[in-house]
């Protein structure tokens, strides 16, 4: 250029080069540029010359010699680049510690281990050999409350068993509390290959006898990125290509489709244990009986007053028949 | 063969009640004359593929024992229901309607052959015609002999008629008992 070569070799020592994130920044740089044309010859000069210098830069570095070629290890990065993704929204207090705040009460540290009255001996607080274990209990004294047949052992598993559904099902409903309002990270294994309706239906078809509320579990994470997936706008297209949620109707719908899709229409089928019957089996239109009794059904009699009163009811409107009457008037007198 | 749901029902008790007006129920309530049943039943209508048929429930009761692709038909065919669901007169009623229609229209002696070619109703043609008849009711075409012909729609109004041109159309065919000649593979 006009400057000449020496020009460029001072303005070459005064570019910022960050080996870390493989960068090169003039920061004394003014582009001076009339047409489209003449911009772009100036952009690919600079960029020539910046890349020129960042490979100066890397070349300078010592090199350590492997068998695939000179290695260099790169310097940690000067320039701080600035956040890709939002900061995470806060998570909506849970049910739990809703109710912690207004009782008052504080989290307490618990100690590793605790001693053990029934076994006299140092357990675990949880896991395996821990504090006030079911298993460590060997005799239950009856109460006289107690009836004859129950199993009391059985009795404190089932209680233990619902205890824990119970804090399953507040667990995911905090969860979903947190998707909703877009609190949850995203999962990345899911994002870019999971699109809307086809895992929700491949696990109805499969799954078609379990009950849905363990369908939703499993697709619970999904179900996250899924949401964020959903509404992100498509490459072309509008909001309404996107595909809608579906819902329970929806889901409903299409596992009375699966369990019906085999040869003999779902009618020999084992069903599980919690299944309910199809909401529309088979026929969906009810036709009356041909000949009930004598002929005619009481149904059928009904219907047919019903449609013969209503069109006679609408039509009633000609008791005065005006010709007749208009020849029946007499001349006053 | 099957009774006509709600709809159907509607449909052909609304055409036949622009010939028959409130006789409509006497059509369908009256006993039923034919069969050896000692005691009467009522008429009742049937569907059977597109035709609807009126049968007193004795012949209807012994119908059943017919098995579905043999059954023709059940008593007398009144109607059939077209590919998009409309319902038709056909002239298969005609016996029915004239024994039960409010409105009736007389031809001429020499005009009869027009109308069992299937044309329309002139006034030219007509001889004599129900008083109170109003645009849009049905009316049945008969001779001067009192022989039914065929039905229609009324064009004009009884008072309408005296006035019109003599060429304007009185009476709009629907069916005549020419078909029976002219149409008779369609008819079954």
């Amino acid at each position: 250029m006009a400057e000449g070569p020496a020009a460029t070799t001072i303005a070459a020592s005064s570019y910022e080069v960050d080996l870390g994130n493989l960068m090169a920044y003039d920061p004394s740089h003014h582009i001076a540029a009339a047409s489209r044309e003449e911009l772009r010859q100036e952009c690919l000069r600079k960029g020539t010359e910046l890349a020129q210098a960042l490979a100066d830069a890397l070349f300078a570095l010592p090199p350590n010699e492997d068998r695939d070629g000179p290695i260099v290890h790169l310097s940690l990065p000067t320039v701080r680049l600035p956040r890709e993704k939002h900061l995470p929204k806060p998570k909506p207090p849970t049910k739990w510690e809703l109710f912690a705040k207004v009782k008052g009460i504080t989290k307490r540290k618990k100690n590793k281990r605790e001693w053990d009255e029934q076994t006299q001996s140092w357990k675990r607080t949880y896991g395996y050999d821990r504090v006030n274990d079911d298993k460590d209990i060997p005799i239950i004294e009856a109460k006289s409350t107690d009836e004859p047949g129950v199993d009391p052992f059985a009795q404190r598993r089932d209680e233990k068993k619902k205890r824990v559904e119970k804090q399953e099902k507040n667990r995911l409903e905090n969860l979903k509390k947190a998707a909703k309002i877009g609190a949850l990270p995203r999962l990345l294994s899911f994002t870019s290959k999971c699109c809307f309706p086809p895992p929700l239906y491949y696990e109805c078809l499969f799954v078609s006898g379990r009950n849905l509320a363990e369908l939703q579990l499993s697709n619970i994470f999904c179900m996250q990125s899924i949401q964020l997936a959903a509404k992100a706008l498509p490459i072309i297209g509008t909001k309404a290509d996107l595909p809608k949620k579906s819902r329970k109707e929806d889901l409903e719908s299409v596992v009375g489709m699966a369990s019906s899709a085999t040869a003999s229409g779902g009618k020999f089928d084992e069903k599980l244990p919690d299944e309910k019957p199809p909401k529309h089996p088979g026929k969906h239109r009810k036709f009356l009986p041909v000949a009930e009794g004598k002929g005619m059904g009481s149904l059928e009699k009904q219907q047919n007053d019903k449609i013969l009163n209503s069109l006679l009811a609408r039509n009633s409107d000609e008791p005065l028949d005006v010709g007749k009457a208009s020849s029946r008037i007499q001349p006053l007198t | 063969m099957r009774p006509l749901d709600e709809k159907e029902t509607t449909q052909v008790f609304e055409k036949l009640f622009k010939f028959t007006g409130p006789n409509l129920k006497h059509l369908l309530e009256r006993p039923a004359v034919e069969g050896p049943d000692a005691e009467p039943g009522r008429y009742c209508l049937r569907l059977n593929r597109n035709r609807v048929y009126y049968a007193s429930e004795a012949l209807v009761r012994r119908a059943t024992a017919v098995s579905r692709p043999r059954l023709a038909g059940v008593g007398t065919p009144i109607g059939k229901f077209t590919h998009h669901g409309a319902f038709h007169l056909t002239v298969h009623a005609l016996d029915l309607l004239a024994a039960h229609a409010r409105r009736r229209v007389w031809l001429k002696p020499d005009t009869e052959r027009s109308f069992l070619f299937g044309n329309s109703v002139p006034k030219s043609s007509l001889a004599r015609i129900t008083e109170n008849t109003k645009v849009g009711d049905g009316v049945v075409v008969m001779s001067m002999a009192d022989v039914p012909l065929g039905f229609g729609i009324a064009a004009r109004s009884a008072q309408d008629c005296r006035k019109a041109d003599t060429n304007a159309v009185v009476v709009l065919h629907q069916a005549d008992a020419g078909e029976y000649l002219r149409k008779e593979e369609e008819l079954m």
